[in-house]
């Protein structure tokens, strides 16, 4: 959560919206989802990559993604996994909380008297 | 979560997915996808694995933990569905079976008969045989056979292999507790007896070992029943006063419901009274039985070897008499339980076998009942098979069908079980041991819930195979309503008829063998008269008329005069142990001018009969030779006696018996044969040893108690006199107990109680097979029938008659049927065979079993099959015509 003080909740809580944002846009396999959130937060956010598999199976074991065998784009066998009515919902609800706390911490920053 | 196996697959569990491999694909996947796009940036290709590994972490500790998750993650989905895939199959299952109800009632009822009669014979056979004695380490526990109390001392200090020894002796005495007279039975054990088996009472407290020493006090332990129904159950009975052969004995406890050792029907226990110094009864009167218990480290074999090596030299022990170079030659030790459990073994497993083959012949039945259907639900199994079913989701949904009719053949089957139980625990009240213990067990429940669920697969396999392969092969070819040859189903239903044939064949010939055998037995003669013969035993308590007493004499004159008296009463008389009725004891003896020397072996005579003067008359016991006895032989006369024909074939050969002398084991006067009647059957009708003496009453004290047995012939119903000897002996005097009033065909009838149980029984099984067999030649000929309307009734068009169709059909049952009867009575040559120790007068072969059974089963066949023979003469060429014409135009 992101109120926690626990960075690995931190970022666990970071990386479960990274994961369900990424599968917006239609299913992927988890080298796709990190090479998405590479590309997408400039490598800020820099992931060890094999966490995300585990992230993976947690969202899976909650219903929030499903996975299925299929071929990739350099045909080979490679797992995909697709977000869910339920991932999409949490998705939501868990950015709008992001979004506020964001913006009240951008607030309080840009509060007088600046920092800089 | 592999998707590339078969649901099916995985439902049965055959293949699992590979879940390591799974794991490993899916992280080397997105590592090689990393160095390839390292590359492509211009890494040379040991940087970009460098770089792709570094970004990923640590791939061992992500891969383990993956491999954990996906493995548990596995297990609880494949549980998962195959739950939910079962209550599919049963929900869709129980619809197909009510929407055929005729069927179901048929194969649910066929089901309930073999799953039932298995069920109750394994109840006796688990609570008989299979279960442990209810004793502590009862696998310890040994029985050195019979013997005298010197010898069983003897063995007790010299035994090595066997820790403790304890003996017992029944002990039949009428106890009076103050109200009318009963007769309790009970038995005399050394002290060391319960602690021995690992038992101790549950109220007051068990025997001490002074209880067995003389002078002691007079105690007793009585049975849980006997507390509860004749002592009235209250705790404060510990304490209580009964008398025994006019002495009062002091009941210190109650034995828990569970001990009944001997046999269920002690109702006390009571010390066995050893006194050291009395030689002759010490070494003299044998009949104790020995039961110990293995010392902690010696085996079974052990305790055999040392057995048969120890008590054969106690010979120079005895003081008494030599008991000859043959002495206990035979001594060895047995587990208890084989003792216990005696004969009935052999029997139990005999009829668990004639159950399990009705059971097989019920797996057939329903096989064919399915066989039928499957080919009417060919449509919707081909529909299924169409829709994607699949060869493997079909069968299971098949096999779960036949499972589920099982299971409900075998509810109904457990109440038939229950109920049969019952009857038979009821109908042999002293032919099995541990009869208290026989109940449709938990274990015995679980039994027939495995043999359900193996019923279930083994009748549906065959139906399920066929159907589906024809059901693939109809969805593949699409072709019309004949899709899978009938014809076929018809030779598997031919076969399996053949083989239920077969099957019921052996049955048959065992109950035919068993019930000529048991004709056999029935019409042996016992060399006595039994019709119209009543028999009373009168238990003159010996407190009151000690042997050999004038009371004792005046008493039973007395009741002699009064039944002599009874109207319908032709002849009355006395005899101390009746013939047939238990094992008769016996009595070495000594032989004048033969063998007089009572140091030296004397010949046994295994029966002695203690009669009165009108016994030969009363039982139609023809005299051969000289005279019976007399009222004048009295015991102030020359002693008498009276042999059967083989003593006196066996002691005077050439010579004539009568006048020469006989006498008993001691130094005693002598007593003058003084007539010969034919030998009688005294143990058992089987008996080949029929040498019996006969001593007159009232010559003869020693050894005879204060019990009779009145015998009386009557002119009507024998059973009419019972209530009025009961009346007379009550009248002379209130506390004489009167038991076992029967007649005498009833005592003949118990004697082969156990050979009329084993062949009704069987009889009942084979009986269930020969039906269940025609019905499987009726379905199968009504099957032929139908499939071949259209040929009876061309035939019938084109000018046969109907007597040809009906010879047709009929022929081809009875072609069944005598393939059928003969693989059947191959196999019955050698699976009667265990059927030999039951046989009397009847070889296991017996020609005439073996020549009528096949006359029994051409008779079914002919019944069976006429119905749909008939059917089939009766077919409207007519209509026969149009539907084939329309056959052949569609």
């Amino acid at each position: 959560m992101p109120t926690s003080r626990d960075p690995g909740d931190l970022l666990q809580g970071t990386l479960r919206i990274l994961i369900l944002k990424s599968l917006l846009l239609g299913r992927a396999h988890g080298y796709a989802i990190s090479r998405w959130i590479e590309e997408t937060t400039d490598d800020v956010l820099r992931i060890e990559e094999g966490s995300l598999y585990p992230a993976l199976r947690r969202l899976q074991d909650r219903g929030l993604v499903t996975s299925e065998w299929g071929l990739s784009e350099n045909n080979r066998r490679a797992r995909y996994y697709t977000i869910t009515r339920a991932g999409r919902a949490l998705l939501r609800a868990e950015a709008s909380i992001w979004l506020e706390y964001s913006h009240a911490v951008a607030r309080v920053l840009r509060a007088e008297p600046s920092i800089a | 979560m592999s998707d590339r196996t078969p649901r099916w697959l995985r439902y049965l569990g055959l293949v699992r997915p590979n879940v390591p491999a799974d794991v490993d694909d899916e992280l080397s996947f997105h590592i090689q996808m990393r160095i390839d796009r390292n590359i492509a940036m211009g890494l040379t290709p040991e940087e970009a694995r460098r770089d792709a590994i570094e970004r990923f972490g640590d791939v061992v500790v992500v891969r383990s933990a993956l491999v954990k998750h996906d493995e548990r993650q596995h297990a609880t989905e494949r549980r998962a569905e195959w739950v939910s895939d079962l209550v599919q199959d049963l929900r869709f299952g129980w619809r197909a079976l009510r929407r055929t109800p005729a069927f179901t009632i048929a194969a649910v009822l066929t089901l309930a008969l073999g799953i039932g009669a298995n069920t109750a014979i394994f109840s006796v056979l688990h609570a008989v045989v299979l279960q442990p004695l209810p004793y502590a380490h009862p696998d310890r526990l040994v029985t050195l056979g019979q013997g005298s109390t010197g010898e069983y001392l003897a063995l007790r200090e010299r035994l090595r292999t066997v820790s403790d020894l304890a003996e017992w002796v029944a002990t039949t005495d009428p106890v009076d507790d103050g109200r009318d007279a009963l007769r309790l039975t009970g038995v005399a054990v050394t002290p060391n007896l319960m602690p021995l088996l690992g038992a101790a009472p549950m109220l007051g407290r068990g025997f001490a070992p002074s209880d067995g020493a003389p002078g002691g006090d007079h105690v007793l332990l009585v049975s849980f029943a006997t507390w509860r129904t004749e002592l009235g159950g209250a705790r404060d009975v510990v304490g209580r006063t009964v008398t025994l052969e006019g002495l009062p004995y002091t009941v210190i406890g109650v034995m828990p419901p569970s001990f009944r050792y001997p046999r269920a029907d002690v109702q006390y226990w009571m010390p066995y009274v050893i006194d050291p110094k009395n030689i002759g009864l010490l070494w003299g009167v044998g009949g104790k039985e020995f039961v110990g218990r293995l010392a902690p480290n010696a085996t079974l074999d052990q305790a055999r070897r040392e057995v048969h090596a120890v008590w054969p030299s106690l010979r120079t022990l005895n003081p008494v008499w030599d008991p000859g170079a043959d002495y206990r030659r035979d001594a060895t030790a047995t587990p208890l339980k084989s003792n216990v459990v005696g004969a009935s073994a052999p029997l139990l497993w005999m009829l668990f076998g004639a159950t399990l083959l009705v059971l097989l012949i019920a797996c057939v039945n329903v096989a064919n009942l399915l066989l039928a259907r499957a080919t009417a639900r060919e449509r919707e199994l081909t529909v299924r098979a169409a829709l994607g079913g699949g060869r493997g989701r079909l069968m299971r949904q098949l096999i779960t069908e036949g499972v589920l009719l099982a299971t409900i053949g075998a509810t109904a089957g457990v109440a038939i079980a229950v109920f049969t139980v019952r009857a038979l625990v009821a109908g042999v009240p002293t032919g099995l041991p541990r009869a208290n213990e026989i109940a449709v067990s938990g274990t015995a429940l679980a039994f027939t819930l495995a043999m359900s669920i193996a019923t279930g697969i083994v009748f549906s396999i065959v139906p399920a195979l066929r159907a589906t392969s024809a059901a693939a092969w109809a969805s593949g070819s699409m072709l019309g309503r004949r899709g899978w040859g009938l014809r076929s189903h018809t030779r598997v239903s031919g076969w399996l008829v053949g083989g239920e044939i077969a099957l019921a064949v052996m049955l048959v010939v065992g109950s035919l063998l068993l019930v000529r055998s048991f004709a056999a037995l029935r019409s042996i003669d016992p060399g006595f008269d039994p019709t119209h013969v009543i028999a009373a035993r009168i238990s003159a308590p010996e407190a009151t008329y000690a042997p050999g007493t004038e009371r004792l004499a005046t008493f039973y004159a007395e009741v002699l005069d009064r039944v002599r008296a009874m109207p319908g009463v032709r002849d009355a008389a006395l005899v101390d142990q009746l013939s047939l009725a238990a094992p008769l004891q016996g009595l070495a003896i000594r032989v004048q001018g033969q063998y007089e020397d009572v140091t030296r072996q004397l010949p046994f005579i295994d029966h002695v009969q203690t009669v009165s003067p009108g016994y030969f008359a009363t039982m139609r016991i023809p005299l051969l030779r000289g005279r019976s006895f007399t009222d004048d032989d009295r015991a102030d006369q020359p002693p008498v006696a009276i042999v059967s024909q083989s003593v006196a074939r066996r002691f005077w050969p050439s010579g004539d018996a009568i006048g020469h002398r006989i006498g008993y084991p001691y130094d005693s006067p002598w007593f003058t044969i003084v007539g010969i009647v034919p030998d009688t059957k005294q143990d058992s009708l089987r008996d080949t040893s029929n040498v019996t003496l006969y001593m007159p009453w009232s010559q003869r004290t020693q050894k005879v108690g204060s019990e009779l047995w009145l015998v009386a012939r009557t002119t009507g119903d024998p059973r009419a006199a019972g209530a009025a000897i009961r009346r007379i002996v009550h009248g002379i005097d209130r506390g004489v107990p009167v038991s076992d009033v029967r007649t005498m065909e009833d005592v003949v009838s118990a004697s082969v109680v156990g050979a009329r149980f084993t062949a009704a029984l069987v009889t009942a099984f084979a009986l269930v097979s020969l039906a269940l067999g025609a019905v499987g030649i009726f379905g199968v000929m009504s099957y032929v029938v139908s499939e071949r309307r259209h040929e009876m009734g061309l035939r019938i068009a084109l000018g046969a008659s109907g007597r040809g169709v009906v010879t047709l059909i009929v022929g081809r049952a009875l072609r069944l049927t005598a393939a059928g009867t003969a693989a059947g009575l191959v196999c019955a040559v050698i699976a009667v065979r265990p059927l030999q120790r039951w046989l009397y007068g009847v070889s296991v072969l017996d020609p005439a079993t073996f020549a009528g059974v096949p006359i029994v089963f051409a008779a079914v066949a002919l019944l069976a099959s006429y119905l749909p023979a008939r059917r089939a003469a009766r077919a409207n060429p007519a209509a026969a015509m149009r539907d084939a014409a329309a056959g052949a135009g569609g």
